[in-house]
């Protein structure tokens, strides 16, 4: 078995379980990584066909930028998302798949037998890969290889008219938002000044900790609106409880008498804000 | 292995100088984007536009006259008689469609683009864009780049090329169909339907590429057209590949079975685009199929034309039929786009007959009714963007009756176009149909030919039932017709006046393409 | 190593790729078996331009790569797009246009 059926066999089995891959797994991100797997392995095989050059793009082109392209839009909507398998048209998939099997039945035939006789092998041809590749594009295909640009034009506005969200507005300068600032303290009390920064206790110090004012109870203005939203605000509470027990057991002594914990109450933070708006 | 000898490429810069310019002026549109403030940009797009159309048609003019006639861009474009044609008819349908984008006047002196396509719909974000004037004016760029790719779609000399065309055409589009104003999320749902379906479709294409050139070892047409003589081993691969890039190809037609887009696309595109992909996307597909058909593949004819066949009376039942059903106008266009795939596949099955001298040959026949159809597509489109209940477009057929009491002229134009796609005797779509149909005649399809004239009847039944209503129901109440610009003007008067023009004086259009429907190898 | 066999795996793919297509839901998944398909077309120009012995192949799978590249970014967008406003990548959510 010469090393280059070794590849082709080894590589052509790993891309079609990638191809499996791709139809079975609920998860958009585990396709995306299924597909990466078929184009590397599919790499290997150019490799092994004399494409070297076709090798080394099919890594950087498809692998590099257009699967990460994919990933990064399969984060954007979500990774976590499953897709519903159940069919709209009945029978759709069955049909599918037959109309598949008939397809590849089509192809299979067309394919064996009908193939030139011996492969010529591109030794001849290729003389070094990159420059026979480049003869041929700057010269019988350079019509395509320009016109191709107009794909690369095309490509980026597309995306920018399609998702840029362009800004409406003129953005407001330092003096117009502190005008607005010391404006809402005049006419509603707003505090003009910093929020208060979030809390840190013993264990914990992320920003989803809110703040403690003096008398123990929470400063709603100190946790963003981005974190009430999300139900990530930590309940200090009962964390501070925790936190004395810990003491108590180390120590040996009676713990403290604790705060007793209010309810959290977040609601006026948002009223703050609507005003500074 | 020493270094290779590469010798600069040349390019025929004089020949190609109509399709440069397109591309130049598509360019200039981008950096005007760019550097010119928004105020400025429509108006300056606009012209951009007009001036582009205009140099480009001149210099074909001056090419098409001085006979300039070979294989250009190092073997990559072939420009010939059909090819000029195809170029010609581009820039005349494409220029007048890609015109009515600037029509402000049909939405309170917004165009029919959505202001800012990256707000969500329903937004506040998009209420403010309407109302600070925002709009993108990419969309004649993309516009002119489509047009590019129609034009080498038509014109190219080898598969890869074609393919490079094929995306070139069909990507802009895709994008144009997400941009309506009102009815926002049926329009990006149009555009994510033309988008994954389209790009299956090249896919297909493309695998059919690959076999054809694993049967002759050459992508160019004229290497593929000799190793079908040539070779007797492989047949195989070829007949596979033939199917896969005809699945690509009547894709892009909208031919049975693969025109299930077509009307949910034509629906959700805003209307200006749908006139501009429904005759520019088909010109070009129909002439690049042609092309591939009849000179790559001809030697195979036996194979393909008897398919072809059934896939065109296919197409016209569905057409024909469907169209009866609908009550929306662009789904009845759409439909009505699908049965005049149809007709004019019958010419392209009828290909390589014999023709005596002077008379039109299948090519001929072809462009004739696609340049029939075009008059009245550009036409009836610009009309549909005029008619109005409210804010926007009414599609539904029953708003339109009575529009003949109220609105004479537009009614008359529309009626025309309607005639012309119905094949009345006297307008430039009779002359077509006779024309195909001839073809596939002479072409040993006599059935054919008359299965055609059954369906067109059919046809023509639901264009006379839509003028009935038109002209002889009562008004409908609150619909109206916007009083319409220049830019929307020009389209509908140009396409209503074709329309008669050749329907009541084909001879030199008939004289000109019989003499140029050749296709160079 | 016979070519044969390559474009044998090329039309698995392909026919693989055209099957996730019609069973798939996911735009996103959709697509991204639309690129599988493109993939082994281009395995096939390889292969073949292995057996020929000519390297127009080679050349267009180039070509294709570009062209996948410019699609992507499109067809990203517009599904980012109907994603901004439906929440949802399924094909089946939009469902606005019916035969």
């Amino acid at each position: 078995m010469s090393g280059q059926l070794l590849v082709f066999v080894i590589c052509g089995a790993f891309a079609v379980l990638g191809a499996l891959g791709l139809l079975f797994f609920h998860k958009a991100v585990h396709a995306a990584l299924s597909l990466a797997l078929v184009m590397i392995n599919l790499a290997a095989i150019y490799a092994a066909l004399d494409a070297a050059l076709l090798a080394m793009a099919q890594v950087i082109v498809y692998t590099g930028a257009i699967l990460m392209l994919f990933l990064f839009v399969i984060m954007l909507v979500g990774i976590d998302r499953r897709e519903s398998h159940r069919e709209l048209i009945p029978g759709q998939g069955v049909v599918a798949i037959l109309a598949g099997i008939g397809t590849l039945g089509l192809l299979v035939f067309a394919i064996l037998g009908s193939f030139p006789a011996q492969a010529v092998g591109l030794e001849a041809a290729n003389g070094g890969n990159v420059e026979s590749l480049a003869a041929l594009i700057f010269g019988s295909y350079v019509f395509a290889f320009e016109f191709i640009s107009a794909l690369m034009i095309i490509a980026p506005i597309g995306a920018m008219v399609l998702a840029q969200q362009a800004r409406l507005t003129a953005k407001k300068t330092q003096r117009e938002r502190a005008a607005a600032r010391i404006e809402a303290y005049a006419q509603k009390g707003v505090h003009p000044g910093t929020l208060p920064n979030s809390g840190v206790t013993a264990l914990q110090d992320s920003i989803a900790v809110p703040g403690l004012l003096p008398a123990g109870r929470i400063s709603t203005s100190s946790v963003s609106q981005a974190m009430v939203d999300r139900d990530a605000v930590v309940n200090v509470h009962a964390v501070s409880l925790l936190t004395a027990q810990r003491f108590a057991e180390l120590s040996g002594e009676v713990p403290p008498a604790i705060i007793k914990p209010e309810p959290v109450d977040l609601v006026d933070t948002k009223d703050e804000r609507e005003l500074l708006k | 292995m020493g270094i290779l000898e590469i010798t600069a490429p040349t390019f025929e810069w004089l020949e190609l100088s109509p399709l440069l310019t397109v591309l130049i002026g598509a360019v200039l549109g981008v950096v005007v984007e760019g550097l010119v403030p928004r105020a400025y940009r429509n108006l300056l797009q606009v012209a951009i536009l007009v001036v582009t159309i205009f140099t480009a048609a001149g210099l074909l003019i001056v090419n098409w006259i001085s006979a300039r006639l070979g294989i250009f861009a190092m073997g990559a474009l072939v420009l010939d008689g059909p090819a000029y044609v195809t170029w010609a008819a581009e820039l005349l349908f494409g220029g007048l469609a890609i015109l009515i984008f600037a029509e402000r006047r049909a939405g309170q002196g917004a165009s029919v683009f959505v202001a800012a396509a990256a707000t969500v719909p329903g937004s506040k974000d998009e209420r403010l864009a309407n109302s600070i004037g925002r709009e993108h004016t990419e969309v004649y760029s993309l516009a002119l780049f489509s047009l590019s790719g129609m034009m080498v779609f038509a014109a190219s000399n080898d598969l890869i090329t074609m393919f490079i065309a094929l995306e070139v055409m069909s990507l802009p589009l895709y994008l144009l169909s997400a941009l309506a104003r009102y009815r926002r999320l049926l329009s990006q749902e149009a555009a994510l339907k033309y988008f994954l379906l389209g790009s299956f479709a090249s896919a297909f294409f493309l695998f059919g590429i690959g076999l054809v050139y694993g049967f002759s070892g050459s992508l160019t047409l004229e290497g593929i057209s000799s190793s079908i003589t040539l070779s007797g081993t492989g047949r195989g691969l070829l007949l596979a590949g033939i199917v896969l890039l005809a699945v690509g190809l009547l894709f892009k037609i909208g031919a049975v079975p693969f025109q299930s887009w077509v009307p949910d696309v034509y629906t959700g595109a805003p209307t200006p685009v749908t006139g501009f992909m429904a005759i520019g996307v088909k010109f070009a597909a129909v002439m690049g199929l042609a092309r591939v058909f009849f000179v790559a593949l001809g030697g195979e004819r036996w194979s393909w034309q008897p398919v072809l066949a059934v896939i065109a009376v296919l197409t016209m039942a569905v057409g024909a039929v469907l169209a009866l059903t609908q009550t929306n106008i662009k789904r009845l266009l759409a439909y009505s786009a699908v049965s005049h795939a149809g007709f004019v596949l019958t010419a392209v099955v009828g290909a390589n007959a014999f023709v005596p001298d002077g008379q039109i040959n299948a090519l001929g026949a072809i462009s004739f009714y696609l340049i029939a159809y075009g008059f009245a597509t550009v036409a009836a489109f610009g009309i549909v963007t005029l008619v109005r209940k409210g804010a926007g477009e009414t599609l539904e057929l029953g708003d339109w009756a009575g529009l003949g009491v109220r609105e004479p002229v537009l009614a008359g134009a529309f009626a025309v176009a309607l005639l012309s796609f119905a094949g009345i005797p006297l307008t430039a779509g009779f002359i077509g149909k006779w024309a195909v149909f001839s073809s596939a005649w002479s072409g040993g399809y006599a059935w054919l030919s008359i299965v055609g004239v059954g369906f067109s009847l059919i046809a023509a039944y639901l264009y006379l039932k839509v003028l009935v209503s038109m002209f002889f129901a009562d008004p409908a109440s609150s619909v109206s017709a916007v009083k319409p610009s220049l830019a929307t003007w020009i389209p509908v008067i140009v396409g209503a006046i074709g329309s008669l023009v050749f329907g009541l004086f084909p001879g030199p259009l008939m004289d000109l393409l019989s003499h140029a429907e050749v296709f160079l190898r | 190593m016979n070519p044969e066999m390559v474009a044998l795996l090329a039309a698995v793919l392909f026919v693989l790729g055209a099957v996730g297509v019609l069973i798939r839901r996911n735009a996103l998944v959709i697509f991204m078996c639309v690129e599988l398909m493109l993939n082994s077309a281009n395995l096939l120009l390889v292969s073949f331009a292995y057996a020929h012995g000519s390297l127009d192949g080679q050349v267009a799978a180039f070509f294709v790569m570009v062209v996948a590249a410019a699609e992507v970014v499109v067809g990203l967008s517009i599904i980012v797009s109907v994603y901004r406003s439906r929440r949802t990548t399924s094909v089946d959510a939009p469902d606005l246009l019916k035969l």
